[in-house]
């Protein structure tokens, strides 16, 4: 009793403090703003077009710009860093703000391609609890700070298995129950953890096996038990697969998946089992033409209201515990958003957390050995 | 070795005064020798059954829960520790992995384990045997009920085998778990004044904790207290062992987060023909079970000849063993991930297997054997199960039978080779079922179990603890009652309180003596001190019958007497009066044959009792 009393103290104490900072801070954006007003150019944010990106415009940089008067340009990309590195070795980076995963932002961060950011910028709560206690746990790092929480998850479609369905992501790999094209992601991550969880490993051990040649062997073996393989790079090619029926079961972000089953009346259903959670980040590259209005952006975009609208719009699980308590339903259709977000209790029941400090060291030698595999693979 | 609770017996009054021929003041003490007092024998029942034998129970039941508390917290720091150690020394797969620089990585590979080598044979040094203390002197001290485990020494090896199992040895980290949380429990009756027999209760409460907390399973660690270290079952140790066990498994359950050792799909039960595979498994396993054994004291053994000053030992097993791992990694550390890729078909081939499995078991005896600190139960586990798994791939290539039952092999493999080497068949086969909950796969490793435990008890003894205890000079083959009579000297019985004459003593003069003093039987003992021979009241008569008989005692043909040294133990005294008829054995010094004084029968046979009913009441005793 008596911690808890403390610690409700200390967090009173710490909040007063948060307050003060956040009000020298907002003196000083105050003198800073005729500087800012200098360059009122579009404020240019590298994101993953799509559903995602529709929901983003209505949630997030339509309202940005309502209330700031700053124009919101919008680029497209899949992921990868290769980009970002070309432009900054010619020096000019034409984004203010990256939407990247949080395993890329960490890379990117060790290679000193993106500007140090600091959780201080962060607005607390509504009810004035502290960022730093209002965000998950692992929330901030270095470079980058993480604003939603997505998943990377099996669907199939209900009208391929007659009588049974898939319960668990081994049956990804159950050909002989679950038979029929199936369309993974073109990359290791995700789909070496699923191979290897279909051993029934344990989550805890799950990349500690990954790490040794046999490991990688095993899944990749399972994987090459799968007769016909539909390999994706970007993320709303899975939902199309399995709409036009080319494929029965397909990795995908769970967002998509649910554009597609709610608001297009595609037959499929998530299999929440497995599932691959992972940071989505803001992260400001160095050289980038706007940086105080990035670092606004960022505290606007990361607000409690913010996160839920977005969170209204595509399923993502929001990064602050106050705004996964506002989600409420689609504006449009008025489904219950809160079931179908990854970090519900139900779905993430058996979620899996992706090891990004260890992507962040071994995506090179892991991609090498994933893409030596692919061309044996395409060549037999 | 004397406990309160007896009467004080004439042996312990060693004051008495030497009676020399003719010497007058003899007779009172002598007197009191031959009358065997029965009341250090009291009844069963004794002092317990009343409100403050309940107090006192309870007591020692909180104090279990105690030293469950503090040995479980010291056993979750340990294994973080270990953990943490693994990923700092680039050991742990997942930090290789992630390093990034393979020349550097192949360097560090052979330096870390014998840099560690290294300072764990210094550290060795400061241990009084040279060695890191480890289970087998837990049971050596709850056996001999001596209890009062060294606390310096065991924190030195368990500071030793943290650093070996950080860098990377081929060792096991549950028999250091067990040590420690055993010294733990020791210290803590120490420091509460408590006599020898809660001394070992809380021996056995600290290695509960232990075996509870690291494996996550308080019935495995209550069974193996009782298997492995008391070796008996009485309620009065039974319920302060329970409450550790149960306290060590809050903690871990709350701080330590694992994955459960092996997994079973729920679907799977072996065919019925399956279970007379198992059985043969066990068998073969206890073969695998006694190579392993043999390997560990073998390297033991050699490691004693090597012209190589011992703490630089453990720092050349650990170069060696990093030159290995540069060829085949699976060896190094505990082998966590061996371990859980032998449980999964078709991870190893079959050539593979038997490889691996045949590395592991040199890289742990040259581990142990050249003095790396750490336990033989980890790299059981993986040589066991690894042996599982070859033998269900061989039955899988045979009956070209669907591999689902492939864990049951490596589980029953497992428990075939760990159950002998600990000498504990329950406690593995509880360890199989509270870490997978399943059923079937108890019932599997319970037919390998079955024959693997007596074969290998025939074959190299009852667990690596026991011979490794035998080899020291400790002998439990025959349980605690011939250890305690083993590891008690007779040096403790031994009295001058009785009656010595010179050599050249007259016959006539020696009778007097005796009948004064009321004794059968002199000992001969010249100017120098040293030990001549006996004569008994017998001989001295026929001698003064005979008509040209010797006039000197020392011309009687003395009897025939075996003699005892200080050290010889009270069970071999014991069987040295099988042949005497008489009434004390001479007892003499090791080097000079200086006369120390005599061990009466009644003495000997006073001190077998005093034990007996100490352990009886240690045993079936309730408060």
């Amino acid at each position: 009793m008596a911690r808890v009393e403390r610690r409700r103290r200390l967090a009173g104490v710490t909040r007063l403090a948060l307050l003060g900072l956040a009000l020298l801070g907002l003196a000083l954006l105050g003198l800073a703003a005729p500087a800012a007003a200098a360059d009122d150019g579009p404020l240019t944010v590298l994101s993953w077009g799509g559903a995602y990106e529709r929901a983003q415009r209505a949630a997030l940089f339509e309202p940005y710009t309502a209330s700031t008067g700053r124009r919101v340009e919008v680029m497209q990309y899949d992921g990868g860093l290769d980009g970002l590195r070309r432009a900054a070795e010619t020096g000019e980076v034409p984004w203010d703000v990256i939407d990247m995963t949080r395993s890329e932002a960490m890379a990117a961060c060790e290679e000193g391609l993106l500007r140090p950011l600091s959780p201080a910028l962060l607005a607390p709560a509504p009810d004035g609890t502290p960022a730093a206690q209002d965000f998950l746990p692992d929330a901030f790092g270095r470079c980058a700070i993480t604003h939603t929480i997505f998943a990377t998850v099996v669907a199939y479609r209900r009208d391929a298995f007659p009588g049974k369905r898939p319960t668990t992501i081994a049956d990804l790999f159950d050909q002989q129950r679950f038979p029929g094209p199936r369309a993974l992601q073109r990359t290791p991550a995700v789909n070496l953890e699923w191979a290897l969880l279909s051993y029934r490993v344990p989550q805890q051990e799950l990349y500690g096996l990954l790490s040794t040649r046999r490991g990688l062997n095993l899944a990749l073996g399972r994987l090459d038990g799968l007769d016909e393989i539909h390999w994706w790079e970007a993320g709303d090619t899975p939902p199309r697969l399995l709409a036009e029926g080319k494929v029965v079961m397909a990795s995908g972000y769970n967002g998509r998946f649910f554009d597609a089953m709610v608001n297009r009346g595609v037959p499929i259903e998530i299999l929440w089992d497995g599932q691959v959670q992972e940071h989505e980040t803001w992260a400001i590259p160095h050289g980038n033409p706007h940086p105080e209005a990035a670092r606004d952006f960022i505290r606007f975009a990361t607000t409690t209201e913010r996160l839920a609208e977005l969170a209204r719009r595509i399923p993502y699980g929001p990064a602050r515990r106050s705004a996964a308590l506002r989600v409420t339903t689609h504006p449009d259709n008025g489904v219950d958003m809160r079931l179908h977000i990854p970090t519900h209790p139900l779905n993430a029941e058996r979620a899996l957390a992706k090891d990004e400090a260890w992507y962040a060291r071994t995506l090179g030698r892991i991609n090498d050995y994933f893409d030596a595999w692919l061309a044996a693979r395409q060549r037999d | 070795m004397s406990d309160t609770r007896t009467a004080p017996e004439p042996g312990g009054e060693r004051q008495a005064r030497p009676v020399t021929a003719g010497g007058p003041a003899l007779a009172l003490h002598a007197l009191r020798t031959y009358t065997l007092k029965m009341d250090t024998i009291p009844a069963l029942i004794g002092p317990g059954r009343g409100p403050l034998a309940v107090v006192r129970f309870l007591g020692l039941v909180l104090l279990g829960a105690i030293i469950g508390a503090i040995a479980a917290l010291f056993a979750v720091a340990f294994v973080t520790a270990v953990l943490e150690l693994n990923e700092l020394l680039l050991i742990s797969p997942r930090s290789r992995m992630m390093f990034d620089h393979a020349g550097a990585l192949m360097a560090i590979t052979v330096a870390v384990p014998a840099l560690g080598g290294l300072v764990v044979g210094l550290l060795h040094l400061a241990i009084p045997e040279r060695r890191p203390h480890a289970p087998a002197d837990v049971i050596a001290a709850v056996q001999t009920r001596r209890g009062r485990l060294p606390a310096r020494a065991g924190g030195l090896s368990a500071l030793s085998a943290l650093i070996s199992l950080g860098a990377g040895a081929s060792v096991g980290q549950y028999g250091p778990l067990v040590h420690l949380g055993a010294t733990l429990g020791s210290l803590g009756a120490r420091l509460l004044r408590l006599g020898r027999s809660d001394d070992n209760i809380a021996i056995a409460c600290g290695v509960a904790a232990a075996i509870s907390t690291a494996f996550n399973a308080p019935l495995a660690g209550i069974v193996f207290a009782h298997e492995v270290v008391l070796r008996h079952y009485a309620l009065r140790a039974f319920a302060p062992v329970a409450a550790a066990a149960i306290v060590g498994y809050v903690i871990a359950t709350n701080v330590l987060e694992r994955g459960a050792l092996f997994h079973v799909a729920d679907t799977a039960v072996p065919r019925p023909w399956e279970f007379a595979v198992f059985l043969v498994i066990g068998g073969l396993g206890a073969l695998v079970a006694g190579a392993y054994m043999r390997a560990i004291l073998g390297v033991t053994r050699l490691a004693g000849t090597l012209p190589l000053a011992p703490p630089l030992r453990p720092a050349l097993a650990g170069a060696l063993l990093g030159l290995t791992a540069l060829w085949v990694p699976d060896i190094l550390g505990m082998g966590q991930e061996t371990l859980r890729f032998a449980t999964i078909a078709g991870a190893f081939g079959s050539a593979e297997l038997l490889l691996v499995l045949g590395l592991k078991i040199a890289a742990t005896a040259l581990c142990l054997g050249m003095g790396f600190s750490g336990g033989v139960f980890s790299p059981a586990l993986v040589i066991g199960t690894l042996f599982g798994a070859l033998c269900g791939s061989l039955v899988g290539q045979l009956s070209g039978a669907p591999q689902e039952t492939f864990v049951f092999y490596a589980v029953c493999g497992m428990v075939a080779v760990t159950a002998p080497v600990i000498g504990a068949p329950l406690t593995t086969l509880l360890i199989v079922f509270e870490l997978t909950g399943s059923y079937a796969l108890t019932t599997a490793a319970l037919a390998s179990v079955i024959l693997a435990s007596p074969i290998a008890a025939q074959l190299f003894g009852r667990s690596l603890f026991d011979i490794q205890l035998e080899t020291r000079g400790l002998d439990l083959s025959a349980g605690r009652g011939r250890a305690v009579l083993l590891s008690t000297p007779v040096a403790e019985h031994l009295t001058r309180d009785c009656v010595t004459l010179r050599p050249e003593t007259a016959v006539a003069e020696a009778m007097t003596a005796l009948g004064q003093a009321r004794h059968g039987e002199a000992y001969l003992v010249d100017a120098r001190g040293r030990y001549r021979g006996c004569v008994t009241l017998a001989d001295l008569e026929a001698a003064r019958e005979a008509r040209d008989g010797p006039q000197t005692v020392g011309g009687v043909t003395a009897a025939d007497r075996p003699l005892l040294r200080p050290d010889t133990s009270l069970w071999d005294a014991m069987a040295r009066l099988q042949d005497v008829t008489g009434e004390a054995l001479p007892v003499v010094d090791a080097a000079e044959d200086a006369f120390l004084g005599v061990v009466f029968e009644a003495s000997i046979a006073r001190a077998y009792l005093r034990h007996s009913d100490e352990m009886r009441r240690e045993e079936h005793g309730t408060g």
